[in-house]
């Protein structure tokens, strides 16, 4: 019945639709301009850039420490890992490596980030499929984890907690107590979490075998994080080109062979799960000293001078997360290219969605995790 | 490799850095496709004012290899490679964008992020700041550019 459909279908009988930029299930301000024919999605156009605010102009205009701030404004619920991204381009060309305390701390708070930001994805991704429910469970868990930036920051989400060479505040015994208070309970909840989803019929067939991407697809496509984790690639930057302190720290990379949108949602809670193996490691194995190096003293800040080239990969919660960082011994960087894993992922959604239904279509993009702080930038 | 390299560096991050003319492109990037670089990571414009350089960023997903391949343009023109890895499609259209430089033989290049009438191409150093362009949405709901404040809803 449906390749009798596909067979007759005249491409000049086709629906056009625009759905978004407004539309709650594109998780922001994407723009689809798909082509129908019935309820089959033939053709699928991403129109982006409603949110741009074209922060990699925006940092050249300013200092080297600067910058930072709109980094935590491009992945938005995931502000930690942007300015470890950063900070590792920053750092390396500028020449002030951060103290070994300091390291150990960004790897804390760049894994409480990744929790956070897979809670917020797992929350979106059931209103998408029509739940309700799990979206407050996930959002309780992520509120316990912002009150720790709250603690060690003073803000929610822009934190703005590391600075070049270091940290901006250490950590003391009440913020180590909290994060572990955390940690004691999160397990537990994550699992109920998990059930909440995993023993839903309705979750599971909105899911399962649906949005297949193949390996070598997501590889053209320049796909990383999560969605090529779920398409079988064993591929983290955390393990293949350790940046900070990972390559001290015992985790494994969860991948899946099934391909589809439940190997995506399943990959995301087992790596929020070694992302709390990797916290409860590190921080014991916080060592004592500086958490900022001397030669990046706040006034001296505004003169650091960088020349020459450095590129840094970081593993955030989307994938790849690139800084190409350009400088040519002024005080202010010459360029920056980001390139946001999201943007990349994105890609591949008019390959995805093609012959599947619209209801699917939206299953299909939400598994994406598209922040639209990054994508558009 | 048989083609020809104007000069083979390494980069601050430790990465190999080719340099080729950009005739040579093409060919050196089809070779290095056969050779496994399967992952184009990603294309970056340099405005270096007097000319614009061109980086593209490979991987290597068997071998784990990286490598950084540059080019440079004097007339704002590379041919393009989204014939040899889909990535490319997206890279150059926010290349093109962004720096104004025209990729030849791409299938689709259209702005990715602004309206299709924009004027300039803001991460060009000469790009100049003071003119606010305004951004409404016309009748078939598609973004224009203008320059006059008042003009649309």
């Amino acid at each position: 019945m449906m390749q009798d459909q596909k067979s007759k279908s005249n491409p000049d009988e086709w629906v056009e639709l625009n759905m978004g930029p407004q539309h709650p299930s594109t998780h922001g301000v994407l723009r689809l301009k798909l082509k129908l024919d019935g309820e089959i999605v033939k053709d699928v156009e991403p129109i982006i850039g409603y949110l741009h605010r074209n922060a990699e102009k925006i940092c050249e205009l300013d200092y080297y420490c600067d910058a930072m701030m709109y980094f935590d404004r491009m992945d938005y619920v995931a502000a930690m890992n942007m300015e470890v991204g950063y900070l590792e381009a920053a750092e390396k060309l500028l020449g002030i490596p951060p103290p070994e305390r300091a390291q150990w701390i960004r790897v804390v708070m760049a894994e409480l980030s990744r929790i956070a930001a897979h809670l917020v994805w797992a929350g979106a991704y059931g209103l998408d499929l029509g739940m309700l429910t799990p979206f407050f469970y996930c959002f309780v868990e992520r509120e316990k984890i912002l009150d720790i930036f709250v603690e060690v920051s003073g803000s929610r989400q822009q934190v703005n907690y590391m600075s070049i060479g270091g940290v901006y505040q250490d950590f003391n015994d009440k913020i180590i107590a909290k994060i572990e208070a955390f940690l004691d309970q999160f397990p537990g909840k994550l699992e109920d979490i998990y059930k909440a989803f995993i023993n839903n019929d309705i979750f599971i067939s909105r899911t399962k075998g649906i949005g297949i991407l193949e390996p070598e697809v997501a590889i053209d496509y320049g796909v990383t994080g999560p969605m090529l984790r779920a398409s079988g690639i064993p591929y983290d930057i955390r393990k293949e080109e350790p940046y900070l302190v990972y390559d001290k720290i015992n985790f494994d990379i969860p991948i899946s062979h099934k391909k589809d949108n439940l190997a995506r949602f399943i990959v995301r809670f087992e790596e929020m799960r070694q992302s709390v193996k990797i916290v409860k490691q590190a921080i014991k194995q916080i060592p004592e000293g500086p958490y900022f190096n001397p030669k990046s003293k706040k006034s001296l800040m505004i003169r650091l001078r960088g020349e020459g080239e450095y590129y840094a990969r970081t593993e955030s919660p989307k994938g790849e997360f690139g800084v190409y960082l350009v400088g040519d011994g002024g005080v202010k960087p010459y360029r920056i290219h980001v390139r946001s894993p999201s943007f990349k992922n994105l890609s591949v959604l008019p390959v995805l969605a093609r012959d599947t239904m619209v209801a699917d279509m939206v299953a299909i993009s939400g598994t994406i995790d598209l922040v639209f702080g990054e994508v558009d930038r | 490799m048989l083609v020809e390299i104007i000069e083979e560096t390494k980069g601050k991050d430790g990465r190999r850095i080719l340099k080729v003319a950009k005739e040579n492109l093409i060919e050196l990037m089809t070779e290095l496709k056969k050779q496994g670089f399967n992952h184009l990571s990603l294309i970056t414009g340099v405005d270096r004012k007097d000319k614009l350089e061109v980086v593209y960023h490979l991987h290597n997903f068997e071998s784990k290899k990286y490598i950084v391949v540059k080019t440079e343009t004097l007339d704002e023109r590379v041919p393009s490679v989204s014939g040899l890895w889909s990535s490319a499609n997206w890279d150059e259209r926010e290349q093109y964008d962004m720096m104004g430089i025209v990729f030849e033989g791409h299938p689709n290049l259209k702005r990715m992020f602004l309206p299709e009438n924009w004027v300039g191409h803001p991460l060009r150093k000469n790009y100049d700041l003071k003119k606010v362009q305004y951004i409404n949405m016309d009748e078939e709901g598609n973004d224009y550019a203008t320059f006059d404040p008042g003009d649309g809803w």
